[in-house]
């Protein structure tokens, strides 16, 4: 768990100090414990200069943004999805994020950056009321030609925004049909600076090239999205340049009065710039996607604790407290219940 | 003795609006004029891909007969005669706006020197009928496309590249050109290669000096006579131009109307008709020859692009100073004689042309550079230019913003994604980027429709229509989920363990699994969201019954459950229905969508 993503190449700095954790943590290599400390200290010092004046914005779900680092994603960052399975929910959850992200009156869109994640709850809300008006653009890069529209559309007309009278997000796709096509699409994307999200599901990325998309992203402050390991050839212990790395898992429900419409995903932080202290963290939460209205549901009852080990920290347990609400909660069948009947 | 090509674009009004909106290409449309007294007539309509028609006996029959100048209560009395009233309920009633088509038709007639330097559009027979042609003086220039009837296949399918539907012939005289265009399918002629004329041909020569013998067969209308005139002929039992062209031209002075023997003499070429160039709205163009052929393999593309970029700047502002901005143009590349052209007596080659189209106007020369740049990355250059021409070929009034001092004006960011649709248009292709529109349709493959991005504008200024959005982009419950990834085809599932195949009420399937053939056509490069492994139904939910209405052709009815996996995977599966209210099942099995 702790050697997740820790293999991080390229020669901005970051690598030596990966390469030692990985090795402190693997038993490659014993060092002293002062001197681990004061390397990974100094590797979160590095990072957050890198990441100095770069804005924090809300994702819209407040479970995963207590499991992020900075509390949030920060403008000019790319986010890598690993989906657990076929059809684990890691599309629709980056779908829902980036749809919150585009939403103009999402917290933290067009508002002053602010340098760390620690900020509350409530400057959060009052940066909403400086919002810009302006539409947001979001640009799904489809290589493989399956994405269906009407899946997102609904979830870009949220009842707040018609009620605020502002405006939908564009929602622009681009199929390419080759991978280096896919590969350019995704990085002239990122360096507009009128695109607020840029979502995509490539293959095989040479590090060279993400490297570009990072870079793309720093230079007009867009956020990249990217699911991958849906043809199950990524481990998470490849090394990547996301600043965040999170492994999607679904979580089997046999409770047949659990809405529909809901859908229980397990999130683990898996690699990406996290500061050095939380690397010695098992932090993982439980997400519940309304998958009607694109953003997280809310319950009112506590979870079965049969969904595997609960997190280490406060700070990443889940909040799911109370029982799941829905029009459709009873209609549920399950397999065995149909045969019976 | 000069050649002109005549390019027919039947139904012109109604193919302009398909151009402009892709999405009415599922419903006919319908361009009418107010007459007197409120009467709405008929000017042209089309249905691009209509649904069979339930009432037709062969497909052939099943084309409603509308002509122009039909009100427009007859038309929809008529079409709801082939195809029920619900081809009346969405039917695209549009008022005809001939200011329009003629603009759009110069920009086609702009982008069509390509072919020749003089393009003119045809003269309207009367103020009621638009024009529909444009004849191109191909005299000397065929030589370099290879000949006349492979310029005239490259002028059909460079049309056809581009969603128009176009016929195209080759005579002597305009006259003679614009009768080969309109009856292409009952000309006998074949071509070099021995293909005999097919029922859809779309393209024919007229050899020279031979209009007569070709064409006498046509009927005595393709001189673009008055029905008067026509009538007149029919009383006397003329009906086609070779016994038009037997009668004594004497007698034809003092019989018949004056105009008969005009366009007689026209079609012979006893009489010069002359080409009508549009003139109106002039756009600019920009020239660079070069004093020695170019060899584009000793030139670096940055070199040969800065010389573009300054072309662009001469096109470009003019413009700007009228505030308006480059919508299209075209870039030829003027080419040499290669050795091919001159072992087979050829001067010179047919010029390398590169069509860019923005979605907005832009008065940005490095920025239409950039798009001429990408083209030619991708595109076979020829070996050597002897110059490069750059042509408006559309404008439009150009978004013009304050600067401000610190900070980015209010836009920019628009104007900035606009460029960037721009660009992946430019090497994606144009279809390849587009914006979901939902359309009211049940099936779930025709659920929604791309349109060209940045058009948002262009569609709030239609006049508005009754909402007509499907059920799941307004309704906000879980039983109209619809899942992220759609398969192109649905793939056909083997239920293992079922409780009734044939009971519609039994539920979905506790485990399926795909069948062999579904396997072999998943895609080994591309992941397709489902393995071959069997899977286990958890939970499911349903069934949405999704029906569609009888006049589209064969009857779509599915049941379709939301079936959770004990990995936890969620897909989109549906049972195809067949048979009456009772809903008797096939017992098949599809998996449509991938809640991924």
């Amino acid at each position: 768990m702790v050697t997740q993503g820790l293999g991080d190449v390229g020669g901005d700095g970051r690598a030596p100090v990966n390469a030692l954790a990985a090795g402190i943590v693997t038993g490659g290599g014993p060092l002293p414990a002062a001197a681990t400390a004061d390397l990974l200290r100094r590797a979160a010092e590095w990072r957050q200069a890198e990441a100095h004046g770069r804005e924090v914005v809300s994702v819209g779900f407040p479970t995963l943004e207590r499991l992020l680092p900075a509390g949030g994603l920060r403008r000019g960052s790319l986010v890598e999805w690993l989906a657990g399975g076929d059809a684990a929910g890691a599309v629709s959850l980056a779908c829902a994020v980036a749809c919150r992200l585009a939403d103009p009156r999402s917290p933290g869109r067009g508002a002053a950056p602010r340098m760390s994640g620690e900020t509350s709850r409530e400057t959060l809300r009052e940066t909403s009321r400086h919002a810009s008006s302006q539409a947001a653009t979001i640009v799904v890069v489809d290589r493989g030609q399956r994405f269906y529209p009407p899946a997102v559309m609904p979830w870009l007309e949220s009842e707040e925004m018609a009620a605020h009278g502002g405006r939908r997000p564009q929602l622009v796709v681009a199929r390419p049909s080759r991978d280096d096509d896919e590969i350019w699409a995704v990085d002239q994307a990122l360096r507009c600076p009128g695109v607020a999200v840029v979502l995509a599901w490539p293959g095989r990325v040479h590090p060279t090239a993400m490297r570009r998309w990072q870079l793309a992203a720093r230079s007009s402050g867009a956020v990249g999205l990217l699911v991958r390991g849906l043809s199950g050839r990524l481990s998470a212990c490849e090394p990547t340049w996301a600043d965040t790395r999170v492994a999607v898992a679904p979580v089997v429900e046999r409770d047949a009065v659990v809405d529909p419409a809901v859908r229980r995903l397990r999130l683990v932080l898996a690699g990406g710039a996290w500061s050095g202290s939380d690397m010695l963290v098992d932090r993982s939460v439980e997400v519940l996607l309304d998958t009607v209205h694109g953003r997280e549901a809310v319950c009112r009852r506590p979870l079965p604790s049969h969904q595997g080990p609960r997190p280490a920290t406060g700070a990443a347990s889940g909040p799911m407290v109370g029982p799941m609400v829905g029009p459709m909660a009873d209609s549920w069948t399950k397999g065995a219940a149909c045969r019976a009947s | 003795m000069s050649r002109i090509m005549t390019i027919w674009l039947p139904r012109w009004p109604v193919q302009r609006r398909l151009l402009e909106r892709p999405e009415l290409r599922r419903r006919p449309v319908f361009v009418c004029r107010r007459e007197r007294r409120g009467v709405m007539t008929v000017v042209a309509w089309a249905w691009a891909v209509p649904p069979r028609a339930p009432m037709a006996a062969s497909r052939r029959s099943a084309v409603p007969r509308i002509p122009a100048g039909m009100s427009l209560a007859e038309a929809m009395a008529v079409l709801s005669l082939t195809y029920g009233s619900r081809g009346c309920h969405v039917a695209e009633v549009d008022h005809d706006d001939p200011a329009a088509d003629r603009a759009a038709l110069e920009e086609l007639a702009r982008s069509c020197r390509r072919f020749a330097p003089l393009v003119a559009i045809e003269a309207a027979a009367s103020p009621h009928e638009g024009p529909e042609c444009l004849h191109i003086d191909v005299t000397g220039t065929s030589g370099f496309f290879g000949g006349e009837h492979t310029l005239v296949r490259t002028a059909v399918w460079t049309l056809a590249a581009r969603g128009i539907h176009a016929r195209a012939a080759i005579a002597d005289t305009p006259a003679a050109a614009w009768a080969a265009a309109h009856h292409t399918d009952s000309l006998q002629a074949a071509d070099p290669r021995g293909r005999a004329a097919g029922r859809h041909r779309r393209v024919a020569v007229v050899p020279p000096g031979g209009q007569i013998p070709s064409l006498a067969g046509l009927p005595a209308a393709a001189l673009r006579l008055d029905a008067a005139v026509t009538a007149q002929l029919q009383d006397v039992g003329i009906e086609t131009i070779g016994g038009v062209a037997r009668l004594p031209r004497k007698s034809l002075a003092s019989r018949f109307s004056p105009q008969l023997l005009q366009r007689l003499a026209e079609f012979t070429g006893e009489r010069a008709e002359p080409l009508v160039v549009p003139c109106s709205g002039e756009l600019p163009t920009a020239a660079e020859t070069f004093d020695f052929p170019l060899l584009l393999r000793d030139t670096l593309l940055d070199d040969l692009i800065a010389v573009i970029e300054r072309l662009l700047q001469a096109c470009v502002a003019p413009l700007a100073a009228e505030g308006k901005g480059v919508m299209a143009l075209q870039v030829r590349l003027e080419r040499g004689a290669s050795v091919e052209a001159l072992v087979e007596g050829r001067e010179a080659c047919a010029p390398a042309v590169i069509d860019i189209g923005v979605f907005q106007p832009t008065a940005s020369a490095r920025h239409l550079a950039e798009l001429v740049r990408l083209r030619m990355a991708r595109m076979r250059l020829p070996r050597e230019i002897e110059g490069i021409v750059v042509e408006v070929v559309s404008a439009g009034a150009a978004e013009c913003r304050q600067r401000t001092l610190f900070g980015e004006a209010t836009g920019a960011s628009a104007s900035q994604v606009a460029m960037l649709m721009d660009r992946l248009a430019g090497r994606l292709g144009r279809g390849a980027v587009f914006e979901p529109k939902p359309v009211a349709d049940a099936q779930p493959e025709h659920a929604w429709a791309a349109v060209p991005p940045m058009a948002r504008a262009v569609r709030s200024r239609a006049r508005p229509v009754r909402d007509q959005r499907p059920i799941w982009a307004t309704a906000r419950s879980a039983a109209h989920q619809r899942p992220i990834w759609l398969l192109p085809m649905p793939l056909r599932l083997e239920a293992v363990s079922v409780v009734d195949a044939v009971d519609a009420t039994a539920g979905p399937p506790v485990r399926f699994r795909l069948t062999a053939a579904s396997a072999s056509r998943i895609d080994s490069d591309r992941w397709a969201g489902i393995g071959t492994q069997p899977h286990d139904v958890v939970r499911a939910h349903g069934p949405e019954r999704i029906e569609t209405a009888w006049w589209r052709g064969p009857t779509v009815r599915r049941d379709y459950y939301v079936v959770e996996t004990s990995s936890g995977n969620r897909y989109w599966i549906f049972r195809r229905l067949r048979g009456g209210a009772a809903g008797r099942a096939e017992g098949e099995w599809f998996v449509h969508g991938v809640f991924c």
